[in-house]
């Protein structure tokens, strides 16, 4: 008989708090089977309601698949007492709130471990939750300036490169169903539970990686240098037929060499001295990018990287959407699938949104025994009745008249 | 199997995990063994190519050297083996039949090819874990396709959406494509361990894709959405974002800063202190008040405003008077800075581990921090320190040690 549990079956999620990492969090948690409660409140959406713009609402399935969606307004007396008896059955709290904001509220560390004494908190922080910037407000969209990474992206002597999402936030959130699955089996085997925080600023400026260490024994601080590379050449992204069409190539050794030399003809110039070695490529890649780049100019992206990875050779189209959402290597893994979901609308509470299809990513890891579910997809406020009537046992009265008075709305 | 309490301060039980992994991998065995897993390097006799990589601590080359190795592999084990020779392979399997979990990210098929692939070495532990870590997964038509880091951040899009709008898709700095695989490759590793500790589960597979796993670390650009939804590619906007007017980087009086107006409260306290500074009633227009997303046909204006405020100011001014306003502003850093960074310092980030060859260097282990747990702090290994304890303990005599070594395969 097959095992029917999950990974993490029976264990109960609390998740309060917007944007990207902690629901990424508290999505990854639920794929893996747990329950996650994510408090909201119609009264103050998450921003990313609205991002991106064109489809608002369309975004949120990415973070939001798996869980129980309800409403609780934690600023409110009747609210507070209701997410304090969630804090009881509840195996783990997961936040990103600063810690001012939650002693204002009365969901200080201290009094969540008096409501459950082995609760597992993990704490997500933009800047850190100890330190002269604790109270500090951050976005994770700008942490990766402040861990190091844009610094040495880019041209030389052009502005640092961005990338144009948050990615910092994505560090943490994927770094923190780690922790947190760590504190588990912990507390089952020692008894004792944990309070972690994470920051973005950590997980960002770890991502600076040997350079790290490279300064300290030399002084060193990266360069940026394009999509140049100190120990392969060519090694950069060509323009190819068509609007912003590009591919990337990189070859990192004699035989790559000597197969790309076979896939564009063996022109004369591949057998200049100049581009004998890895060293002379390395030497005189400004006239073998135009050269390389001559020769991608007059076909596709698709080509290129076709013809080059048919021959061995590290090669790929540089990915639009478009790309990405017909590949048929994604299709064959099935990656993207479709999903429900609502069209945010501030003037009105969520039940009141429209339903609309979209698409949304599995999560990446393919497990043979415990597969990740997709799981299904609540709009805001849609458990409430299961996770009131069901977990806590509130009678109908008590929860329309907590609704009615808008504490849990 | 190692399903025992952890060390007292440490996070995670000692399950003993092989580390076959090159480049790909590198990073998801580097996180285990941080926080307490017994992670074996496994390495060919020679070493791994990857202590041979520059630069090198004290631009002195040397395989104990490496600053990509030293990086990479801190509170780990190593062993040698050379698992394409027959004797080696049967050390191996030995090795695998002590194993809870083996990571690896070798081409797709070249463990089965050397008889070391999931099925059979789970008939002699039906418990093991094992996590490929490939470019582009073990399934699907490109499965087989060569990849580097540029090519991976090229394949998941990830350059398509950093750069100039006018210049060609960047690559980031720092190899960034080590990370997303590796994380998600060490939340289904640990999601795996629970099932099979907690749950009465068996041992399983797992297969990671790093194309998919990058393209989920820049969810929020969405795309394939935008794709699907109006036919639009998302492309490279520069230093300036497109989904929050105004965010991105600016010069300051002294480098840069970077900035990013979300709510819109924050717009109206940025626009009155931009107004203070500088007397331009441009920046109060009504058209620009509202949300993010408001600001939208004003991009360009605003920016020229943003920027004639922030070249008025140093970084160090803009991060620490933003936030008296409730503003975001954060500091350009590079290497240099993190390592004197006051918030770092204070956060438990850093830990100083000593190394016989190389001498005391700050490392970043800090991911998460804990009053009851913390990061183990052993610096990355010689090559082969390992291999008497390790093989030892699997029952190998001196004289059957002594053979291998003769024999190369260790």
């Amino acid at each position: 008989m097959t095992n029917q549990n999950k990974p993490l079956s029976g264990v109960r999620v609390l998740e309060l708090g917007p944007y990207v990492a902690l629901p990424l969090t508290g999505r990854i948690l639920a794929s893996l089977g747990a329950e996650v409660i994510k408090v909201e409140t119609n009264k103050v959406l998450d921003e990313m309601n609205f991002i991106p713009a064109w489809s608002r609402g369309g975004g949120q399935p990415e973070f939001q698949r798996g869980k129980k969606r309800i409403t609780i307004d934690v600023r409110t007396p009747d609210g507070l007492e209701v997410f304090k008896e969630l804090v009881k059955v509840s195996d783990v709290f997961i936040t990103n709130f600063r810690r001012n904001i939650l002693d204002r509220w009365g969901i200080d560390f201290p009094e969540l471990r008096r409501l459950r004494q082995d609760i597992i908190l993990m704490w997500q922080t933009g800047l850190g939750g100890i330190g002269p910037y604790y109270t500090y407000k951050s976005y994770g969209i700008l942490v990766q300036h402040m861990g190091g990474v844009s610094l040495m992206s880019g041209e030389e002597g052009e502005p640092p490169a961005t990338i144009n999402t948050s990615y910092s936030d994505y560090h943490t959130g994927v770094f923190q169903p780690v922790a947190i699955m760590g504190a588990l089996l912990r507390r089952r085997l020692t008894g004792q539970p944990a309070t972690m925080e994470s920051s973005i600023f950590k997980s960002g400026a770890l991502t600076a990686g040997p350079a790290i260490l490279d300064y300290q024994s030399m002084g060193r601080v990266p360069q940026r240098i394009g999509n140049r590379d100190p120990f392969a050449a060519p090694h950069g992204a060509y323009q190819c037929q068509g609007d912003d069409r590009w591919c990337a190539i990189a070859i990192q050794t004699e035989e790559q060499w000597q197969s790309f030399r076979q896939v564009i003809g063996n022109p004369d110039w591949c057998s200049e001295d100049a581009f004998s070695t890895m060293e002379f490529r390395l030497a005189n890649q400004d006239r073998l990018d135009t050269l390389v780049g001559e020769w991608a100019a007059t076909r596709t992206a698709e080509d290129v990287m076709t013809q080059l990875q048919d021959a061995g050779v590290p090669a790929s189209v540089v990915s639009q959407g478009q790309d990405l959402y017909e590949s048929e290597h994604l299709k064959a893994r099935g990656f993207y699938q479709p999903t429900p979901y609502y069209l945010a609308d501030r003037s009105n509470p969520a039940y009141e949104w429209e339903q609309f299809e979209g698409i949304a990513a599995a999560n990446p890891p393919k497990m043979s025994e415990s597969p990740m579910d997709f799981g299904s997809y609540s709009n805001i406020g849609e458990d409430n009745d299961y996770v009131f009537k069901e977990i806590l046992g509130m009678s109908q009265a008590e929860v329309d008249r907590f609704t009615k008075n808008q504490s849990l709305y | 199997m190692s399903f025992q309490a952890p060390a007292d301060g440490v996070l995670l039980p000692p399950y003993r995990i092989l580390d076959l992994t090159g480049p790909e991998g590198v990073f998801c065995g580097k996180l285990l063994a941080d926080y307490g897993a017994e992670v074996i390097k496994v390495e060919p006799p020679a070493g791994d190519p990857a202590r041979q990589r520059p630069p090198f601590i004290g631009d002195e080359p040397g395989l104990e050297r490496s600053s990509y190795f030293l990086f990479y592999n801190t509170n780990k084990r190593s062993v040698t083996v050379d698992i394409e020779s027959p004797e080696g392979q049967d050390l191996f399997k030995k090795l695998a039949a002590s194993a809870d979990v083996i990571i690896e990210s070798f081409s797709v098929g070249y463990m089965k090819y050397l008889g070391l692939d999931f099925d059979s070495l789970k008939t002699n532990n039906p418990g093991l874990i094992m996590a490929s870590i490939t470019p582009f997964g073990q399934t699907g038509p490109w499965k087989d396709y060569k990849s580097t880091d540029l090519i991976s951040l090229a394949a998941s899009g990830f350059m398509q959406i950093t750069g100039d709008p006018d210049g060609p898709p960047l690559r980031q700095g720092n190899e960034q494509s080590h990370f997303p695989g590796s994380q998600h490759a060490v939340t289904a590793i640990m999601g795996a361990l629970l099932y099979r500790d907690l749950q009465d589960g068996q041992g399983q597979y797992i297969d990671v894709s790093m194309q998919e796993a990058m393209i989920t670390y820049y969810t929020d650009a969405h795309p394939a959405l935008a794709w699907m939804q109006r036919g639009e590619n998302v492309t490279r906007v520069g230093t300036n974002s497109t989904l929050v007017i105004p965010l991105g980087a600016y010069p300051s009086k002294d480098g840069w800063i970077s900035a990013g107006i979300i709510t819109p409260r924050e717009w109206e306290n940025l626009s009155n202190w931009m107004y203070e500074v500088t007397g331009n009633e441009e920046i109060l227009n009504d058209d620009y008040k509202g949300g993010n997303q408001d600001r939208a046909p004003y991009n360009d204006i605003i920016t020229a405003l943003v920027i004639d405020f922030t070249t008025r100011f140093t970084s160090e001014e803009l991060f620490h008077q933003g936030q008296e306003r409730n503003l975001v502003f954060i500091p350009v850093n590079t290497v240099s800075d993190l390592l004197n960074d006051p918030q770092l310092e204070a956060s438990n980030f850093w830990f100083d581990l000593d190394h016989a060859e190389v001498g005391t260097l700050k490392y970043p282990l800090g991911v998460f921090d804990s009053d009851e747990v913390t990061p183990v702090t052993k610096p990355a290994p010689y090559l082969g320190q390992d291999n008497d304890a390790i093989y030892g303990d699997l029952g190998l005599g001196e004289s059957e040690l002594a053979a291998l070594r003769t024999g190369g395969a260790i």
